[in-house]
Order: structure tokens, then sequence, then C-alpha cells
């Protein structure tokens, strides 16, 4: 089996962290728990993520703080949120700030796996659309100026994957 | 055992909400009789009081009028009669001395002129009754020189005299007329009696002196002619008008009653006519009008009477109607402060809603065959204490919700208020602040005294300025509750770095209604609701504010 999809989860409530992380786990997702915001975006900055799960109020920085940072510092990465707090105006201010999608808690754990399947789905279909803008370009650029001056842009191209 | 409690009142007591209606009920009943009740009241004796002035008035008025009129009239009649006898005497036909057949003819020619002749007489110079017709034979050559009206009628100015009543030789009262004449040189007199009787019948068939008692008296007060109800001629009169004017009006006392009478003084004889009221003292007739006027005025008195005792009863009953609507106003405004906090609430039961479920479905995994986790019982103890844990978290929640919304009677108790800001603060609050960003600083006062206070209410007036407080943040921020206590009060100042209350705002804000959360979120009852509880409690709420900067909101209430 190839590498496990990697998921991080941010939520102050310890104990529901503990038991969802291990709960995914058995299901074979490398699971990073993070207790609060900054410890959040310190991890997402060290490491590479697929998923998020985020919990919108925590102490510190906020959900949609986090929220933020991610989507901008991460390209492909999909954020679901997490809340206590069920109201329809904060699932739709995530969603416009770029949040997969919206999750109230407590949910039925068959709920979160599709929701983790659709957003690792639109990550791969976003990545793959990128990709394929990528190869567009390169077969653009070969029939073009010269050599070394397609090298570099060809090398520019390869720097933005990450 | 402990004795049970007896919730039925004995009988006869008042419960206290009958109390409270009854005394609501004298209270509106009081206020109204004055308002409506009492200017009627002394409308009504003014315009009796002013009543009984004018009908006097014109009561004396018209005693006055009377008794002019009846002095005229007698006047008249006087100097008719004068006139009568000077007739006889100045008739050129007539021998001196007459004939007592001539006298007999005399006397009927004066009384078809005025039934009140009684006889006629013939004087010379020397006094003596020289010819006499009339009831009394015996009197003719009697000799009148001594008596007071020859001698007065000798020497006077005027030719004819007129007597005061007296009783005389006859023994009868009467008064005598006389004119004197000289005749060929000598001195004649000739003499009439006239029948008081027969006058005060004449007066009395004038038919001006209905309703009246009128007599006449002399300059000394003695009754001349006077109708049955006053006396009879000779005696003393009960009432003595004064000689000057000539014509008044006088008010006198006479034993318990106070007599109003007219009078008016004669030209032709000393004689003065007092005219009075015949029924009673002070005129029945007026009384009874009195009685009317009052009856008259009585009716719209007893009208607005059962109007006030009605409307006392409507206001009594919109009253309560009101407090009631108050009492329930206060309690919706409780529930609408919770509803603006279910959002945080809503969190807090979620949070161990979503542990329990989480635990669960990790039990389920970890004793479920397909994952071959190989399970003990030791494994699963931490996750079953979690969700225990998880469950009373859940129950603390909704117990002190359900504690504060609960409908309860006041209860004055004696509470401390440092315990009463954790309860509120711990209980419902400090978890929804954390998350929220905003720091809860408290800088209790630990010399504080307990006051005695309705903890309900007061919990709800401190969650409110708290929710108020949290709102205004932006996050993050910070909420410092300080306790206090000095000179009598004690003061709770919650102290938050919000966006603050412009000076516009600040005029407003305890308004019912008034809010400035968006629409759904806010009632606008809060602020309103809160300050007519602390006002109740005997307190007062303070307010200071820099826009931009944040807001005290001081809670004062006395101590003792």
């Amino acid at each position: 089996m190839s590498e496990a999809i990697k998921l991080l989860i941010v939520d102050d409530e310890i104990k529901y962290l503990e038991s969802i992380a291990k709960r995914l786990e058995i299901r074979g997702l490398e699971v990073t728990k993070a207790t609060n915001g900054q410890e959040a975006v310190a991890l997402a900055r060290s490491r590479k993520f697929d998923l998020a799960l985020l919990d919108l109020k925590m102490p510190g920085m906020n959900g949609r703080q986090v929220l933020e940072i991610l989507k901008k510092e991460h390209k492909f990465i999909e954020v679901i949120i997490l809340t206590g707090h069920g109201s329809l105006e904060s699932a739709v201010e995530c969603t416009k700030l770029g949040a997969f999608g919206y999750l109230p808690k407590p949910y039925e754990l068959e709920q979160l796996l599709d929701i983790l399947k659709d957003a690792y789905q639109a990550r791969l279909r976003n990545k793959f659309e990128a990709d394929r803008e990528k190869t567009d370009r390169i077969l653009q650029l070969a029939t073009g100026s010269s050599a070394l001056g397609i090298l570099r842009e060809l090398r520019r191209l390869d720097d933005e994957e990450k | 055992m402990p004795e049970k409690e007896s919730s039925v009142p004995p009988p006869g007591a008042d419960t206290p909400s009958e109390r409270y209606y009854r005394e609501l009920l004298g209270k509106n009943f009081l206020r109204l009789a004055l308002t409506y009740l009492a200017p009627l009241i002394l409308l009504t004796v003014y315009f009796t009081l002013q009543y009984r002035a004018v009908s006097r008035e014109g009561r004396r008025l018209h005693l006055r009028s009377v008794a002019e009129h009846q002095a005229n009239m007698m006047d008249l009649f006087l100097s008719e009669r004068v006139v009568n006898l000077a007739n006889l005497i100045d008739d050129p036909k007539l021998p001196l001395p007459p004939t007592s057949g001539l006298m007999e003819a005399l006397l009927n020619r004066l009384q078809k002129n005025s039934p009140s002749f009684v006889d006629v007489g013939f004087f010379d110079s020397t006094g003596i009754q020289r010819a006499y017709a009339g009831p009394l034979p015996y009197l003719e050559n009697r000799n009148y020189s001594h008596e007071a009206w020859f001698i007065s009628l000798r020497s006077g100015e005027e030719n004819f005299i007129i007597t005061d009543v007296y009783l005389g030789l006859r023994q009868q009262p009467h008064f005598t007329l006389a004119v004197r004449r000289i005749i060929g040189g000598q001195y004649f007199v000739l003499r009439a009696t006239l029948d008081p009787k027969s006058i005060t019948d004449y007066l009395h068939s004038l038919g001006e002196s209905r309703n009246t008692a009128f007599s006449i008296v002399n300059r000394s007060g003695t009754l001349q002619l006077a109708t049955p109800e006053i006396g009879t001629p000779m005696q003393a009169s009960p009432l003595v008008p004064p000689v000057s004017p000539r014509i008044g009006d006088q008010r006198v006392r006479r034993g318990h009653q106070k007599v109003d009478y007219a009078y008016a003084w004669m030209r032709t004889a000393g004689w003065g006519v007092v005219v009075r009221d015949i029924e009673g003292e002070n005129g029945v007739p007026l009384l009874g009008n009195l009685f009317g006027v009052m009856a008259f005025s009585l009716a719209p008195i007893l009208v607005v009477l059962s109007i006030i005792v009605f409307r006392s009863k409507k206001l009594v009953q919109m009253q309560i109607e009101r407090e009631t609507a108050k009492a329930q106003f206060e309690h919706a405004a409780k529930l609408a402060s919770v509803g603006e906090l279910s959002a945080g609430i809503a969190h807090e039961i979620n949070n161990p809603l979503a542990i329990i479920s989480e635990e669960v479905g990790l039990i389920r995994d970890l004793m479920n065959p397909e994952f071959k986790m190989h399970t003990t019982f030791d494994d699963l103890i931490p996750h079953l204490d979690n969700i225990r844990e998880a469950v009373y978290r859940c129950r603390d929640i909704t117990r002190k919700l359900l504690s504060f919304v609960r409908k309860d009677a006041i209860h004055l108790k004696p509470h401390d208020v440092n315990q009463l800001l954790d309860d509120v603060v711990d209980g419902l609050l400090i978890r929804e602040m954390a998350v929220s960003n905003i720091q809860i600083v408290k800088n209790y006062s630990c010399e504080l005294p307990s006051i005695v206070t309705d903890a309900n209410q007061l919990t709800q007036v401190l969650l409110n300025i708290l929710n108020n407080a949290a709102d205004a943040i932006e996050p993050p921020g910070a909420i410092t509750i300080a306790t206090s206590c000095a000179s009598g009060w004690l003061s709770v100042a919650i102290a938050d770095t919000g966006k603050g209350i412009t000076q516009e705002m600040m005029g407003r804000i305890f308004l019912p209604f008034y809010t400035t959360k968006e629409v759904g979120k806010g009632t606008g009852l809060g602020l309103s609701v809160s300050y007519g509880i602390v006002k109740s409690l005997g307190g007062d709420i303070l307010v200071e504010s820099i826009p931009g900067k944040g807001s005290v909101f001081t809670v004062r209430l006395p101590v003792s």
C-alpha cells in the first residue's frame, strides 16, 4: 500500500481529538493532531497535509484565521470545518473563505468519511487540472524561443509544484 | 417528624392577593373620589350657600317692599278717615252744636265710608262732649279736657290728631281721630274712634300680606295693630324697629332663631309697620327650596360616585393585568437573554455530545473483530469515563440554564454577590468567553457584605450585562468584573474593551426594544428589564463609555 492520506485535525477539545484521531487511524489515515490554531499553522509549515479538519471556536487563533492561513500557504489543501456552533451563517462564511465543507458536531463517522472522500476528490481534481494546464504550457514553450530560454521557463514551472 | 406546613389559610383570613386587591381598590377609589367628587361637593356647597344668600336677599327686599306698601296703605287709609271727618265739620249746613239725631246721621255717613268707625263725638272748647253717637251713649257730656289727645290737639300745629291705641274710659282698645276747627270764633273738635281690628282685617284683605305677619307699633314699641300670630294691641312688641331710617330691615336674634323683618314708619301717625315671614322664624319655604337644591346636586354626585366605584374596580383590574403582563414581560426578556446565549450554549452542549459520539464510535471500533484490536476491558475504561464526564458536563449546563429560566417567585435572601457572579461566569459563560478569545478578569473585593436580594433576578441582570459586554468586544478583548462596597452601597462594575456607546445611543440604551444587534439576534429587552429589576431592588445602573475604547456598567445595590 502506498502512502496514506495525510490529515490534520485541530480542536481544543483534547478528548474529542484523541478519539476521532484514533478512529481515523484505525481506518488507515495518517492523522496529525493540534490543540490550537498556532500549533496547527506551525505543523502545516513543516509538513504537507492533504486535508484538514478544523474546529471553528478555539481560544487564541480561531478556526477562521487558521483556515485563511492554510488556504494561502497550501495550494491544494482542502479544509473541512467542524463546530458545535451550528448556524448557517458561519458555514456560508467559511465556504466563502475557501473551506470545502462544513460538519456540525456531533455527527456520524460515515458523514465525516463521506465529506473527506469528497474533499479528497476535489483536491485531486484541482491538482490534475493544474497539471494539465502545466502540460499545455510545456507544449507551448517547446515551440518558441531559444533552447536556454525554454530551459529557464521549464525550471520555473517545476518550482511552482509544491 | 417535621410539622407539615399548612398551605390553606385559616378561615376568614385574607390571601395576600385579596388584601392587595382591596388596598388597591381603596387607593384608587380615594384618588378618583378626590379628583371628581371633591370639586362637585364644593360646588354644591358653594351653590347652596349662594342660593341661600340670594333667596334671603330676595326675601328681605320683598319684606321691605311689603312694609313700605303697608305703611303707604295705612297712611292713605288714615288720611281718608281724617278727610271723612273733616268733611263733616266743614259742612256749612252743620248746626253747632249738632243734635244727637244729627250725630247718628253723621256716624252713618262715616260708617258708609269705612266700617272701622265706631262712634263720633262733638266737643266744645271746654272739652265737654256735647253730642255723641255710638255704642256708648253714657259718654255724652263727659269732660275730656284732661285727656292727652285733647290737650295735644289743642296745642299742636296740625289741625287733626291720630292717637295711639289706648283703652280710655271704655276700657277697650281703640284709637282716636280728631279734627279741630274755629268756626265763628269758637273752638270745636269733631272726634271719631276707630276699631283697630277692622283695620287689621282691611290690611289683610289687601292680599299683599300673604305669608307674612305684620304689626304696627308706636315709637315706644307698643303694639297698635297686629295679626294674631304676633299679639294683641297694647302689648309690648317683640320687634322694635329703629326710628331712623324710615324704611329698613333687620335681622334679630330671638332665642335660638334669627328673625328677618322689615319696617316702614308711617307719615300720618307715629306708627311703624313691621313685616316678617309667617312660616317659621327663618322661612320654612327657604329650607324646602334648599332641600330641592341639595337633592338636585346630590343626583349627579350619586351618579359620579357610582361611576367612580365602577372605574376604580376597572382600574384595579387593569393594574393587576398590567402587573401580570409586566411579570410575563420580564420572564420573556429572561428567555430572550437565554436565546441570545443559545449559540454559545449550543457550542457548550454539542462539544460534549461530539465527545460521546466519538467515544462510542471508538469503542465499537475497538471491539470490532474486523480491526483485530485485541481490546481488553481495561482498555475501554478511559473511554467510558470520558463518556460519563461528557454526560455530566451536559447535565450541568442544562441544570444551570433551567435554574435561571425557571419562573420562580421572588425570594429575598442574603446572598454573597461574589458567589452569584462566579455562578454566572464559571457556570455559563467562561468557556464561551474563552473560545471567543475574551479574557475574564475578576477583581472581587473580599470584604463584601452579603445583601438581601433575589438571586434569580440579580443573576438575570448580571448575565445580561456580561452578554452585552461580550457582544461589544471584537476579539481579542477582556471583561473586568470588579466588586466593591462603600457608604452603604454595593457595586458591581463590569468593564469591557468593546466598541463603546456613542453619545446618541447612550440616551436610548435602557429603552425597551432598542438594540444595536442584528435583526433576530437581540430583542432590545435586556437592559430595559435589567434596569427595571435593579430599580425594584432599590438600586441603580450607571453607565460610562468611551466610544472605541469600551464601556463600564455599574450595578449599585443598597446594602441594608
